[in-house]
């Protein structure tokens, strides 16, 4: 009789073990894929800014921290950050994902993607002193049993990737940077 | 009466009970609205008709905000503030998209249906004019509002 459990005991938990690592499996495969250009080392903290007017009307939370809204007599220092969002999906028709048996076991159904890129330009007067630009690519699959992230999400990772990757791209630019006319 | 008489009749009364709910409010077709209150925005919410998932309507939201079903070939403008705006939908998994909405400027979000497990899954997604402009000349406005 307890032996009889025993062994009811062990299928029950490798059967457990065999969902378990089959759904870590299937989901780790459905996680949103992101690639960010130029490679740049991350910085840790932002431990520099430089001040200017910025010219930036959106979400301030994607704006650079290298820069900093500062007094600006003349024709000083200015910032313009702009970005653009380009989306796109691909999909395997319905009718294919219902009879292929491959989808029925969690293989994708289609994929989702989209293109962050970034553009901070600084000018003095009119005059275009320097610009930085990055690009972020992300791509998430779909199943029938995993959607995975909305798009608001992965525009949100993206354009903090950009951001990210700009002021890395600052901060191997501090000395010049900090020799601007009204850097710091 | 026989049991296959009986089926017979609930399946058609289910199946007409399915044809008069996909029944869609759509009224006029397509027609650019050209003025856009002062210090707002303009998205138009579309949904291409198509035969797949046409009898499923979703529910749109704006920030949260109720603002229109979107039924099979139909449109909807909203008019809205600048700043970021998510629109959502949902039915057994939810699709969203943010836009920042820029005061003066038009937009375009594109809806459809796509295969789920239990009902069909909405897809919202955020599509350049020149795409839009060519497909939601066919559409029809929403009339239903909320």
């Amino acid at each position: 009789m307890i032996k009889g459990k025993g062994n009811w005991c062990r299928k029950a938990s490798q059967f457990y073990l065999t969902i378990s690592l089959s759904s870590i499996l299937l989901l780790c495969g459905c996680a949103a894929k992101m690639a960010v250009t130029p490679e740049v080392n991350q910085m840790n903290h932002v431990d520099f800014q430089i001040k200017g007017k910025i010219l930036y009307e959106g979400n301030k939370e994607y704006l650079p921290r290298t820069i900093t809204e500062g007094a600006v007599p003349g024709d000083g220092i200015s910032f313009q950050y702009t970005y653009e969002a380009i989306y796109g999906e691909h999909d395997i028709p319905d009718i294919v994902a219902w009879v292929n048996p491959l989808h029925l076991a969690g293989f994708p159904t289609g994929e989702n993607t989209l293109i962050i890129r970034g553009k901070l330009d600084i000018l003095k007067g009119k005059e275009l002193i320097k610009s930085y630009t990055a690009t972020c690519g992300l791509e998430k699959t779909r199943s029938l049993f995993w959607e995975g992230e909305t798009y608001s999400s992965l525009r949100k990772k993206g354009l903090i990737a950009v951001r990210d990757n700009i002021e890395a791209q600052m901060k191997q630019d501090r000395d010049f940077l900090y020799k601007l006319p009204i850097g710091n | 009466m026989k049991k296959s008489t009986l089926i017979l009749i609930i399946l058609t009364v289910f199946l007409l009970g399915m044809f008069l709910l996909s029944c869609a409010p759509l009224g006029p077709a397509f027609q650019k609205t050209d003025a856009i209150p002062e210090n707002m925005g303009l998205v138009y919410i579309y949904r291409p008709s198509k035969g797949f998932g046409s009898g499923v309507a979703y529910e749109v939201k704006a920030n949260g905000v109720l603002i229109t079903k979107l039924h099979n070939g139909g449109y909807y403008p909203y008019f809205t503030l600048p700043g970021e705006t998510e629109f959502s939908a949902k039915t057994e998994t939810k699709s969203a998209v943010t836009i920042d909405v820029k005061a003066g400027e038009t937009y375009y979000v594109k809806g459809s249906i796509r295969l789920g497990l239990i009902v069909g899954r909405p897809r919202l997604l955020v599509v350049s004019p020149e795409v839009a402009e060519s497909e939601i000349i066919k559409c029809k406005l929403i009339q239903e509002r909320k």
